[in-house]
């Protein structure tokens, strides 16, 4: 079954064409990778996929619903998670704070519940032990290191519970460890069933995480398969090298 | 090795704004019955309408920061929902011949479904827009107000008789003094209640970053205009109470900048992100303003001072002075005081090493 598919997505802005036309179709319990020379769009396909931003033309389904024209929040709440190229926290909220904002279902009664309530902390404290930050739960968000505030920024995705998550460039400005430590909790999550598109420009990382690579150049898809075909492949070498 | 500022509380949930230690709860409960005493302490008439005067701001201001404390949305016009309750409820009492207490509520019912509606329409603006759009909300109703002549009593005011027939004047303050306190202790409560919930995690979200919070699955839209709601709904609430205690409705003070502004200066002098910040920030300003006023009467000059004391605050101490008074007795305490002595110790052993 197709978790994520896209049709006929297109933007620009002004002049500068970002998405041209690119098709999208991931397979659920996958983890994807999404390659591309620098300003291929990239970043603009994810934030046409979260609503983010409107697309000029194109359609967006989520398990079969058409999301198109969707809030983010809403968007969010079907399952869909992502986070940022360059990482965003709530810098003067704790950790804990940064972990309780996002509801997995926005009912009034957990919207006007505690933040002590039990149950969410509980949820909120596994997450946080589980990427390692369990520890720093009252320390405020801008006292953590960047590549804590990385892990944070996962963690808190997670609280919603998606299905589906859009990692931008995870490896981005951390150390090796800790980029082994990301690709570890992302196959953990993929196991779980979790399905993941990542834009990464980390090729180590691209080809030993991920089973299935989409290629960008120029706005649109212009190769897909597996880590060892895409390797090879001459479209793929030309997109990047020139050649 | 862990500094200070790095590790704190380990309670992970904690939010401490109430004080935990003994003192300073023995401190705040003298100031409680000092504070509900007062109207009864104070020496003379003008005292004591400067007491309802000081509590009705320290509810403005809390009332101010629901919304610019927790989403940080700036809205200069807070004063068009006081104007309004206040109105509200007079044309209540005068017009509809309803009871005081039947007009309080319609007023506050008034501005709540007003600020709904406004806020649907102001919070798409952001930042600079926004106090644009709330700066645009209060003149439209100061016109309004001067205008309707037939419903308002135009620019010569409103007279709202009083709600208890042949009290005294003393008495009369007294009665709202309390009232005003009793508001007072629902708007602090609320904010309270909002900043330990889910809702008011999403609302401090929006004020760090409003993109990432929708993105996370923050109906940011509606998050904004409920707290704008129900921040308006008690500021109308002082402005009903307002127009009772007062007895005369000038369109121009009520609807004006300058009140919106005071509550603006009041929250972030004390600190808007805390419970008693901007009620401390009222028990400063107002009582400063109204000397202020006794002593040179009203002029530019008054305006000029606050505007300028605003600025010197929000560029230099954004958060208020609760975090830099927070701040300063850290400096003091033994901790860091005993950081100090140790480096001296060990200057001591290492000089004593080297003879
Ligand atoms: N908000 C924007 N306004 C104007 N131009 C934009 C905007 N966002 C992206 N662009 C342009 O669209 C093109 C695609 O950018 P995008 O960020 O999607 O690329 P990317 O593949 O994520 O690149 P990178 O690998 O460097 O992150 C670039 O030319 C960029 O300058
Ligand atoms: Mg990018």
């Amino acid at each position: 079954m197709s978790t994520l598919s896209a049709k006929g997505l297109r933007k620009s802005f002004g002049g500068v064409v970002a998405v041209d036309g690119a098709d999208l179709d991931l397979h659920e319990g996958r983890i994807n990778g999404l390659i591309g020379p620098n300003g291929s769009g990239k970043t603009t396909l994810f934030n046409i996929v979260t609503g983010m931003i409107k697309a000029d033309s194109g359609t967006v389904r989520l398990g079969g619903t058409e999301v198109t024209g969707w809030s983010p929040h809403r968007i969010a709440h079907a399952g869909l998670g992502r986070t940022f190229q360059l990482c965003r926290v709530f810098p003067r909220l704790t950790v804990m704070e940064n972990m309780l904002v996002s509801l997995r279902r926005p009912r009034l009664r957990d919207i006007l519940g505690g933040l002590t309530s039990k149950a969410d902390v509980e949820v909120a404290m596994g997450w946080l032990e589980r990427v390692g930050l369990d520890h720093l739960a009252g320390t405020d968000a801008r006292d953590l290191s960047y590549g804590q505030q990385k892990l944070l920024e996962l963690a808190a995705v997670l609280m919603a519970d998606p299905q589906l998550i859009l990692l931008d460039e995870p490896a981005g400005g951390v150390n090796p460890a800790l980029i082994d430590r990301i690709g570890d909790l992302v196959r953990d999550l993929n196991a779980e069933g979790r399905t993941f598109l990542i834009v990464e420009h980390n090729m180590a990382m691209v080809m030993s995480l991920c089973q299935h690579i989409i290629v960008f150049d120029r706005g649109r898809p212009i190769a897909a398969g597996p880590p060892a075909e895409i390797q090879s492949d001459p479209r793929v070498l030309e997109a990047y090298l020139g050649v | 090795m862990p500094n200070a500022s790095s590790v704190r509380s380990p309670a992970p949930t904690a939010l401490p704004h109430l004080p935990r230690s003994v003192p300073l709860r023995i401190g705040l409960g003298l100031l409680l019955v000092l504070l509900l005493a007062y109207p009864w302490i104070a020496p003379g008439g003008y005292l004591r309408y400067a007491g309802v005067l000081v509590v009705m701001y320290a509810v403005l201001s809390t009332s101010w920061s629901m919304v610019g404390g927790f989403t940080g949305y700036v809205s200069l016009g807070h004063a068009a929902f006081f104007g309004l309750g206040a109105y509200a409820t007079g044309i209540g009492v005068v017009t509809l011949g309803l009871p005081h207490a039947a007009a309080f509520v319609l007023g506050v019912l008034v501005v709540a479904v007003f600020a709904a509606v406004a806020g649907l329409a102001a919070v798409r603006a952001r930042g600079a827009s926004f106090v644009i759009v709330t700066i645009a909300m209060v003149t439209m109703l100061s016109l309004l107000a001067q205008d309707m002549t037939w419903l308002t009593g135009g620019s010569a005011g409103l007279q709202v008789p009083g709600a208890v027939a042949g009290i005294s004047r003393t008495g009369n303050h007294a009665l709202f003094f309390y009232l005003f306190t009793v508001l007072l202790l629902f708007a602090l409560l609320t904010w309270w209640f909002i900043d330990r919930s889910r809702y008011g995690a999403g609302l401090k979200a929006i004020r760090e970053d409003e993109e990432k919070a929708e993105a996370l699955g923050v109906p940011t839209t509606a998050y904004k205009v409920a707290a704008l709601t129900v921040s308006a709904a008690f500021t109308g609430a002082a402005g009903g109470l307002y127009a009772m205690w007062f007895g005369n409705l000038d369109p121009i003070f009520v609807f004006s900048l300058v009140l919106g502004s005071s509550m603006v200066l009041m929250a972030l002098l004390g600190g808007s992100r805390y419970l008693l910040g901007p009620t401390l920030g009222a028990f400063v300003v107002a009582p400063a303003n109204e000397y202020f006023l006794t002593q040179h009467g009203e002029s530019q000059l008054h305006i000029i001072l606050s505007g300028a004391l605003l600025f010197v605050v929000v560029l230099f101490m954004p958060e208020g002075v609760i975090p830099a008074v927070q701040r300063a007795l850290r400096r003091f305490r033994p901790q860091s005081a005993s950081i100090r002595e140790q480096t001296q110790q060990e200057l001591h052993e290492s000089r004593g090493a080297a003879t």
